[in-house]
């Protein structure tokens, strides 16, 4: 198998943070990438980095071939058009009809007739189950609809690479499970690669092929459910059990909490 | 007292570093304003959005049509009002037509509608690009390589430059009018001479740099609402802020842009 992205050393400073401090690993082609960690671990910068959103600092983002981090803004644009991206909260157009959110990558990069977008819209909308619902506004669907209206506008223009952010976010379990079978299921009738971001255990469980673990800017485990259920690195048992005595603790530190009481502020 | 007015001339240097920051974000959005409309649709790339643009124009129509109506008459009638106090005192009252006419096409046509604008069109650009900002639809129009620039600022942009201009046009002749109502039925002015008085002081030339000053102001609420949009951080609390703050800067520019348009037209132009 070929790996479709590869990400080497990684590295993202906020101010005097380092966000990402050296992430390394691969995507191979049809498989379904989790990637997991706890909040402010670096996963939501690491996805953005990966969809270009956010220009690293160093290292190198490769995605089918081609350099993410030394391209410019035209052949980023390029490279986007083979992959798609589900947001947490659906992102589509309030102004627009669901077809029309559909339809707008296809409008936009395509000169296909109107009438075949049409025919390609109700395909992608029948792919994941919402027949008829061209005409609705985002504002009367449900929140489970909104993320498979946002899936389907994520494959219209039959990507590669599907990148997936948070994608059981706000929906009561049975939604987020509709949501997990949906992207099980269209990796493997399209033969697309799924990298999914997320923190919740079942459904990474559910759906990886392989998943790896981030914990403060850095791959610390890496490899098939399984592997990581049977882990013995003290983080990644504290994270997929839920436990709150570990090496991570409730506080930042008790120290510095001491001297913010006492008032000092030095580190 | 004394220790906060000296923190805040401390705090100069940073806001005005900030402001200039915030300046040349602007400076580098209009750069690209220009070249996706005037350079891009030339190198291959995908040129104006035209239904988008079409559906802004009759927003903006739309919107603004009927408050830049009610208060270019009433500027028009307040100006023929005042205007009579005074030239009455010289026996020049058959004058008041002139007065407005040219006041209306050379200054408060173009400002009363820019303002008029920035408040209601300015402040629904910045609202709403601001919400699709924090709703992260701006990031999702960027990875689907749709670059925002063209596709939700020059359409507004554009569709300002070209509305602004015939709204001012439109305000010209409400002021006028109304002007004509308060002569004809207030001062009892013979209805053909306020007509003649009003468009013989009128020259092309009142007209031609009413509608050039509009331009101006058209780009610069443009810049200036779309930038505020799509800089929007913080949730809905700074949709709120960023919107005040969209207007306020709007109607600031204008009134600077307006005392330099006139210096240059007075000066260079004379």
């Amino acid at each position: 198998m070929n790996d479709v992205i590869t990400v080497e050393n990684l590295e993202k400073i906020f101010g005097d943070r380092k966000v990402l401090a050296g992430v390394n690993f691969t995507v191979r082609e049809g498989e379904t990438l989790v990637i997991m960690g706890g909040s402010g671990c670096g996963k939501s910068t690491l996805l953005r980095s990966l969809i270009g959103l956010l220009r690293p600092d160093g290292g190198k983002i490769t995605i089918l071939g081609k350099d993410m981090t030394s391209a410019g803004d035209d052949q980023i644009n390029q490279i986007r058009r083979s992959f798609g991206m589900l947001f947490q909260g659906a992102a589509l157009f309030n102004s627009l009809t669901v077809g029309e959110n559909v339809e707008l990558p296809l409008k936009e990069h395509t000169d296909l007739d109107p009438d075949i977008i049409r025919i390609i819209v109700k395909v992608k909308l029948e792919l994941v189950g919402l027949t008829g619902f061209e005409d609705l506004r985002p504002y009367e669907i449900s929140g489970g609809m909104k993320k498979r209206v946002a899936l389907a506008r994520a494959i219209a223009l039959d990507p590669k690479i599907v990148f997936y952010d948070e994608p059981g976010a706000g929906l009561d379990p049975i939604t987020a499970s509709v949501i997990d079978h949906l992207i099980m299921d269209l990796s493997k009738k399209l033969k697309m690669t799924s990298v999914v971001v997320t923190h919740e255990m079942t459904s990474a469980f559910r759906i990886a092929d392989r998943m790896i673990v981030l914990n403060m800017g850095r791959v610390i485990a890496t490899g098939t459910p399984t592997e990581i259920k049977n882990s013995n690195d003290p983080y990644v048992r504290q994270f997929i059990h839920g436990e709150m005595d570990g090496p991570v603790s409730f506080q930042t530190t008790r120290d510095s909490y001491l001297k913010g009481l006492l008032g000092t502020h030095e580190q | 007292m004394a220790v906060q007015f000296l923190s805040w001339v401390g705090n100069l240097g940073a806001k005005t570093q900030a402001a200039l920051i915030e300046l040349s974000r602007m400076r580098d959005l209009a750069a690209s304003f220009l070249y996706w409309s005037l350079v891009a649709p030339f190198a291959g790339k995908r040129g104006l959005r035209r239904e988008s643009f079409a559906h802004q124009l009759c927003f903006m129509g739309n919107q603004s049509l009927f408050i830049i109506f009610l208060v270019s008459a009433s500027v028009g009638a307040v100006l023929a009002l005042q205007a009579a106090y005074q030239l009455k005192q010289f026996g020049a009252l058959l004058y008041t037509g002139a007065l407005v006419s040219v006041s209306m096409s050379r200054e408060l046509g173009p400002i009363v509608t820019a303002i008029v604008v920035a408040g209601r069109v300015g402040a629904s650009i910045t609202a709403e690009l601001g919400t699709m900002k924090v709703s992260e639809e701006v990031d999702a129009l960027t990875t689907m390589g749709i670059p925002p620039v063209p596709y939700l600022v020059v359409p507004r942009i554009l569709a300002m430059l070209v509305m602004l201009p015939c709204l001012t046009v439109l305000s010209f002749a409400i002021g006028i009018f109304g002007g004509y109502l308060i002569g004809v039925v207030s001062l009892g002015i013979d209805a053909n001479l306020y007509l003649k008085a009003s468009f013989d002081a009128l020259a092309s030339k009142d007209i031609l740099t009413g509608v050039a000053k509009s331009f101006v102001f058209a780009l610069l609420v443009g810049i200036i609402a779309t930038y505020s949009g799509l800089a929007v951080e913080g949730g809905a609390e700074g949709v709120g802020k960023a919107t005040t703050r969209s207007v306020v800067a709007s109607i600031i520019a204008i009134i600077v842009a307006d005392g330099i348009c006139t210096a240059v037209f007075f000066y260079v132009f004379p």
